[in-house]
């Protein structure tokens, strides 16, 4: 995929040491091409931390794909909540009881997990999309355009994720899984913009692109083929543990009551109202809670472990 | 009254979000009026009660929310008071309130009454305040009160108009201790609104300087200022002993308003003995204040009504008074009062408040009775709702989420309709999107009266002229209830009149421009070191009765 990267010493050693362990292991030593990709590849399989966060985050987009293998009712149909089931603690046909509207929790966990998994994916992706390019765009070009969009970046920078997102949202006042994740990408992208800038500044000089611009290689060509591979991976990095930033920001928002809004479903919104409750009731804010605990948690373990598998300078 | 009305009710509002207590009302059922005048009670000692910050100065004309009617209740005495079981009017200050046509009333007052600094309380005063309050330069929150007495019209002709006259051509000083007042038109509840704290009256050395009054008001009531109000930490008012013994003279020597901007701080300050009163209680204290206060608790219905309203004339969706009928049919009132309000609010059965005089239990009949089954019938007969589709709007910060929702879901399970929510930030956001006609929803409402009459449920929020000038939102308009309540108005005595007004309310019954969904309930609670604790009509404590135990 990046050749060039084997050229450098510290990568080739590292290279080494992986192709020594595979050895080790016995395994398709001598037929495994050592690229910073396969290397973290193999990295990331032996860590418990990736396994975890990894299996809990296919768990969680199941849920969000296909709740209905989880559970057969469905949050929206006539006759799902009934104010006679109110409060109800949880029990074997009701794994995490009743909330004050006598609405299942067990269902409306499962059902809110795709709010939230849609909203931590699109805003990660409208990141990485608009940040990532702009990034590039601007540590390729260099001069006026980067200083034009580095000053832009900065503006944006400054406003703080939630402080920004409550006051769009809360102007804006249509709260749900697209316009939040369209208000965070528009405060998100900057750290992924100054990522990718610096990534590529300090590619655009190694000795494999000035080979490859003396061989005769055109933009394009150098930008993806070598320098777009070897700066991807720090904004991989953040873009993952980011994701579960996201996704706890959702639910700030939602619990604040300018997010997704009822009677659409989010663990935020369920937190907040079971909050003043809290004593009589603590089931009702807990199992939301603990499940977006969990996801959060999940992120960013996996993103966790992919830092430790694609920085060199761990090792 | 839209602007007394929309500040009322906001601040009703924004006082359901701290305490399911709200801000008015309840009678009470303690009261001990021998011992209040025999004096064999205990005199003397001194307690603290709880308080809120008071929104404005504390000027009777430009106060309109229970923070600051509570401390004047104490500080004023009005022309008449309101009886604290039946909520009837009776004679305070005044000798006599008489009249012959509803028109022109003849007021007497009482000898005796002095103003706390020495002042004799005289006719004078009354009209002086009255003017005061009814010219609109003086922009006071109470002016809407004045607008049935002749000639409110110059002192107030509207924004960008200057006043035309200072005095009101239908208040004369006859003497000292008489003066008349002539109304645009008859209304025969006018002595009822006398007891409002617009009506109190304003010594000589309040037009002298007036911003001094804003901290340390000069009143004719039981108790006066000690000192000045201490913004955001306290009030103390001390027994004034000039006040004539048989009107209720204070028995405590001193109170003191502690304000706290947390009910659950107050409450914990009350198990503690730190205060001795509050007619606020916090919702985490609710499921166990009965048990740990005893009889100490007082639980009693108050003057809100909590409604579901329909913009009629905006959207010809809810023109058929059988959907809107259905729609009340497929409302569990009991079930939502119960689980949603622990209790702490009742199921509505009239457009008026239980505590009124005129009200009459069940008057709503099958309409309010939960009855899914018929509702799904009607609601189809009636033609259903476009797309099947209801929005319900309402204001985020009162609290209103949990029983909105509740209905919605109701609602969507009885009539099998998808039902959405539209949060506002603020009661007053929902009254603009109304009133501009941007929102064309189902709206969450609530009213609370400003004097004890059924009149007061009906022409501010139903009447035509309540459309523009009022808090018709709605904008509900039926001939026969505009000629019922203008036939009511001006019948020659208090029952005939009530006796009209309620047929007007039986319009509305069959008409349900709103539907009638709650009744609020106020709680107050006292610790075992005061007795005679009485809540009144307007959920202010009676602190002349309260004594040491």
């Amino acid at each position: 995929m990046s050749e060039p990267t084997n050229t450098l010493d510290g990568k080739a050693a590292s290279a080494e040491g992986a192709l020594a362990k595979g050895a080790k292991g016995g395994k398709d030593a001598k037929e495994r091409v050592a690229s910073l990709w396969t290397d973290a590849w193999y990295d990331l399989r032996r860590n418990p931390l990736f396994i975890i966060g990894g299996l809990l985050v296919l768990f969680m987009v199941a849920l969000a794909v296909a709740p209905q293998l989880f559970t057969d009712k469905d949050p929206n149909s006539a006759g799902f909540c009934e104010l006679a089931s109110s409060l109800k603690r949880p029990s074997a046909d009701h794994w995490f009881g009743f909330d004050v509207q006598g609405c299942d929790i067990y269902t409306r966990t499962v059902w809110g997990a795709r709010n939230s998994i849609i909203v931590g994916i699109l805003t990660t992706s409208l990141v990485v999309l608009v940040g990532g390019t702009l990034g590039l765009l601007a540590g390729w070009l260099t001069g006026f355009w980067d200083s034009l969009l580095s000053r832009v970046t900065e503006i944006f920078f400054a406003i703080p994720l939630l402080l920004g997102g409550m006051l769009i949202m809360s102007t804006w006042q249509k709260g749900n899984a697209w316009t939040v994740s369209a208000v965070m990408a528009v405060l998100g992208w900057p750290q992924i913009y100054r990522l990718m800038r610096s990534a590529v500044i300090s590619n655009k000089h190694n000795d494999y692109v000035v080979a490859a611009r003396a061989l005769g290689a055109g933009t394009r060509r150098i930008v993806t083929r070598h320098i777009l591979p070897n700066a991807v991976a720090p904004v991989i990095v953040v873009s993952t543990i980011n994701l579960g930033v996201y996704i706890g920001a959702e639910a700030a928002l939602s619990y604040l009551g300018i997010g997704i809004q009822s009677p659409a479903i989010s663990w935020g919104l369920m937190i907040s109202d079971a909050q003043s409750r809290f004593l009589n009731a603590p089931h009702v804010l807990l199992f939301p809670a603990a499940v977006l605990s969990i996801t959060v948690l999940a992120f960013i373990m996996l993103g966790d472990a992919v830092r430790d598998a694609l920085d060199p300078k761990l090792r | 009254m839209r602007l007394t009305k929309t500040m009322r009710l906001t601040a009703m509002a924004a006082c359901a979000a701290l305490a399911i207590s709200a801000c008015s009302t309840s009678s009470g059922d303690k009261k001990s009026s021998d011992q209040a005048s025999g004096g064999s009670g205990k005199t003397g000692g001194s307690i603290s009660v709880q308080l809120g910050e008071p929104q404005n100065g504390l000027v009777p004309q430009n106060t309109a929310e229970s923070e600051g009617t509570q401390v004047l209740h104490g500080l004023f005495a009005g022309l008449v008071e309101y009886d604290n079981k039946t909520n009837e009017p009776k004679l305070r200050m005044a000798e006599s309130i008489e009249t012959t046509d509803s028109t022109v009333w003849t007021i007497k007052l009482k000898d005796g009454y002095t103003f706390h600094n020495g002042e004799k309380v005289t006719a004078q005063n009354y009209v002086d305040a009255w003017n005061y309050g009814a010219n609109q330069d003086n922009a006071q929150q109470a002016l809407p009160f004045f607008d049935k007495i002749l000639g409110s019209d110059e002192l107030a002709p509207g924004k960008d108009k200057k006043p035309t006259a200072k005095e009101l051509k239908g208040l004369k000083v006859v003497d000292d201790k008489t003066f008349t007042v002539t109304l645009k038109a008859p209304f025969s509840q006018f002595k009822t609104m006398l007891g409002y704290n617009a009506f109190y009256p304003l010594p000589k050395a309040f037009f002298t300087d007036p911003k001094a009054f804003d901290d340390a008001p000069i009143g004719n009531g039981p108790f006066q200022m000690d000192g000045k109000w201490q913004h955001n930490q306290q009030i103390k008012v001390k027994r004034y002993d000039n006040f004539p013994a048989a009107d209720g003279k204070a028995k405590l020597d001193s109170v003191t308003f502690k304000i706290y901007d947390k009910l659950e701080t107050a409450y914990n300050d009350l198990r503690a003995d730190n205060i001795q009163i509050t007619n606020k209680l916090p919702i985490s204290a609710m499921a166990t204040v009965a048990q740990e206060f005893g009889d100490r608790y007082i639980y009693k219905p108050e003057a809100s009504v909590g409604y579901l309203g329909f913009p009629i004339a905006t959207n010809p969706a809810f023109a058929k008074a059988d959907l809107r009928k259905a729609i009340s049919m497929a409302i569990d009132r009991d079930a939502i009062t119960k689980t949603i309000f622990s209790g702490t609010r009742k199921p509505a059965d009239d457009f008026v408040s239980p505590i009124v005089p005129g009200y009459r239990q069940g008057a709503c009949g099958d309409a309010c009775k939960y009855d899914p089954a018929k509702a799904k019938e009607l609601f189809t007969q009636a033609g259903g709702l476009p797309g099947n589709k209801l929005e319900i709007g309402y204001n985020a910060d009162g609290g209103h989420k949990e029983w909105i929702e509740a209905v919605g879901n109701q609602l969507k399970n009885n009539l099998g309709i998808d039902v959405t929510f539209k949060p506002f930030e603020k009661f007053g956001k929902i009254l603009d999107a109304l009133g501009k006609k941007e929102y064309t929803g189902a709206f969450r409402m609530a009213w609370s009266m400003d004097y004890p009459s059924i009149e007061d449920y009906l022409r501010p929020i139903f009447s035509k002229i309540a459309i523009d000038n009022g808090s018709n939102y709605g904008g509900y308009v039926n001939e026969d209830f505009e000629a019922l309540l203008a036939k009511a108005d001006s019948a020659k005595t208090d029952a005939e009149g009530l006796k009209l007004y309620q047929q007007a309310d039986d319009i509305l019954l069959k008409d349900l421009p709103y539907i009638p969904v709650y009744t609020y309930m106020s709680s107050a609670a006292y610790t075992k070191t005061v007795k005679n604790v009485v809540v009144d009509a307007q959920n202010r404590i009676d602190l002349a009765n309260v004594e040491l135990a």
